[in-house]
């Protein structure tokens, strides 16, 4: 490159040029989580995403304690999307303790974690609008949030981390006269969602900053082991709610968001369309549901297992799907909990994407990667 | 869609909220209303009863003694301990009763579904902030009493949006 620039401009040679910034390991937004990247210029010409600042050992405390108070502690790794991170254990946890769900607890589930999912999304949405400097897609998705948050609350009783999954169903019955509280204000919120057309996904700016950076093509998208809405972006169309159901979710008619571009603006954008079919699945969840019954089938404090077994489960949760694998040795408590989290898979992308890219774009390209530092370091 | 289009499109969609009462609510005047009583259990069905998991409110005449919330938060928070009841109270045979440390609890609410005796449940009082790590320590004479609460604030949705009446 030193041949094209004019004689008096042509500083170093390229070995010298070439500088190192550390990006993190503190930013506003997400956990802590540094981003080792090296310019030339204006362009990152290498990048070495170094995450583990927020390592808890999630799953070495899981060894200690038995089935049910694994519950709490191993919902903080995504304290937003809290139902949805314990839900792979629960389910797994139930196999291993042998013990039946019932039909209503199976829909209260679903509808909390559909909620889960767009509370978890508009936070994310939020930090996205910030990331870009769109001070009013901080604030709407932060307030239209407290919509969700508030039927959660009613539900479960906290507003982030609700501790309401539990093997054997959920902690308890929804309250009464939620079916038409929560019809009105997810319907309102889809109304809602809906205005941020005008104000972030058809905005120019945000186009003219998103469209065609960090483009992942569909072959890197399966290469790289992407896994949620960043491979939908990149044209697969996968969702363990329709590919692998779970619980009721084949009882119900779930579409999958699929958009082609594979770049920036294309995973931002299949999030937004995720929460409005997420609003679609709670009306359809809350229609079919059984209008009484059981929630919770009755277990001690401290359970018995049946015997030595294995399991693994995974569902979509609002990055992509979520595995837990549970290796019993027919103790009270589990001898191996493993997280096989999105955020780590869709991290692995990220070099590539950012080679060749603008420093100004390493913003929009890190947070449409869907990634979350607390659960890829867990 | 041109650019000017665009632009002028995006300001539009937020010069519309000028008209729009506002979403939030004004915190230490107005609070949220809960259903519910907080957060309780029937240990009869095993299942829960839906409400906010705030502060614990202990039930002295229930309390036997028998330490399965405190076993229950060993995993959890550790919050739970122990400890002797003065003579003028209420008391069981063993005379120990659950104190609460809420600089460790978690709001879990698994103290609750382990009590088998309907002498532990959750309220609606969430304000439990304190200068000293002391105040945080609920003595079993202190989760006797009964919150005073005044939450009346709840989501209202009408055509010109959302706000908490």
């Amino acid at each position: 490159m030193t041949d094209i620039m004019p004689p008096g401009l042509a500083l170093k040679k390229v070995d010298e040029r070439i500088m190192t910034l550390n990006v993190g390991p503190q930013h506003p937004g997400s956990g802590h989580m540094r981003i080792v990247v090296q310019i030339d210029g204006d362009y990152i010409v290498a990048c070495d995403p170094d995450p583990g600042y927020v390592h808890r050992g999630e799953e070495k405390m899981a060894e200690y304690r038995n089935y049910i108070t694994n519950v709490p502690h191993l919902e903080r790794p995504v304290i937003h999307d809290s139902c949805n991170v314990l839900y792979p254990y629960v389910l797994g946890a139930e196999e291993i303790l042998g013990i039946e769900v019932p039909e209503r607890a199976k829909y209260v589930r679903v509808i909390c974690s559909e909620l889960n999912r767009c509370i978890y999304t508009m936070y994310w949405l939020a930090i996205y609008g910030i990331f870009l400097g769109h001070s009013t897609m901080f604030m709407w998705p932060a307030g239209d949030r407290e919509l969700l948050i508030d039927l959660m609350e009613k539900v479960s009783g906290a507003r982030v981390t609700h501790a309401h999954f539990i093997p054997g169903g959920v902690r308890n019955d929804l309250p009464a006269n939620f079916e038409d509280v929560c019809l009105r204000q997810v319907n309102y919120f889809e109304k809602r969602i809906k205005e941020y057309a005008a104000v972030f996904y058809d905005n120019p700016i945000l186009i003219s900053r998103t469209q065609d950076t960090g483009v992942l093509s569909r072959e890197n998208a399966i290469r790289y082991g992407t896994t949620g809405s960043v491979l939908r972006a990149s044209g697969v169309d996968y969702d363990l709610r329709v590919k692998a159901p779970y619980d009721v979710y084949d009882e119900l008619d779930v579409h999958t968001n699929v958009m082609k571009e594979g770049d920036s603006y294309a995973r931002s954008k299949v999030p937004w369309l995720d929460m409005m079919e997420s609003c679609n699945i709670i009306r359809q969840a809350l229609q079919k549901m059984p209008k009484s019954g059981s929630v919770r089938t009755k277990l001690k404090p401290n359970p018995k297992t049946k015997g030595p077994a294995t399991v693994y489960k995974r569902v979509e949760s609002g990055r992509g799907s979520l595995g837990c694998y549970i290796v019993s040795d027919g103790k009270t408590e589990p001898y191996r909990v493993k997280m096989s989290v999105p955020s780590f898979r869709n991290l692995l992308a990220m070099p590539n994407l950012l080679i060749g890219e603008k420093l100004g774009n390493m913003p929009s390209v890190y947070w449409s990667l869907n990634y979350w530092p607390v659960e890829a370091d867990r | 869609m041109g650019t000017a289009t665009g632009i002028i499109r995006a300001l539009n969609s937020g010069i519309k909220h000028l008209a729009i009462k506002r979403f939030t609510l004004r915190y230490p005047e107005e609070k949220l209303k809960f259903v519910g009583d907080g957060y309780q259990f029937d240990p009869s069905t095993g299942v829960g009863i839906a409400g906010l998991k705030g502060r614990h409110m202990l039930f002295h005449d229930h309390c036997t003694g028998c330490q399965l919330c405190s076993i229950a938060c060993e995993g959890v928070a550790e919050a739970i301990a122990m400890v002797k009841v003065p003579e003028e109270q209420k008391q069981n045979k063993k005379s120990i009763m659950p104190q609460i440390d809420y600089g460790k609890c978690v709001f879990c609410g698994l103290c609750v579904d382990a009590c088998p005796f309907y002498a532990l449940y959750m309220t609606n009082d969430y304000e439990l902030s304190s200068f000293t790590k002391e105040g945080l320590i609920y003595t079993p004479a202190q989760l006797a009493v009964k919150p005073y609460l005044t939450q009346d604030s709840e989501i209202q949705i009408t055509d010109r949006g959302a706000t908490h009446g």
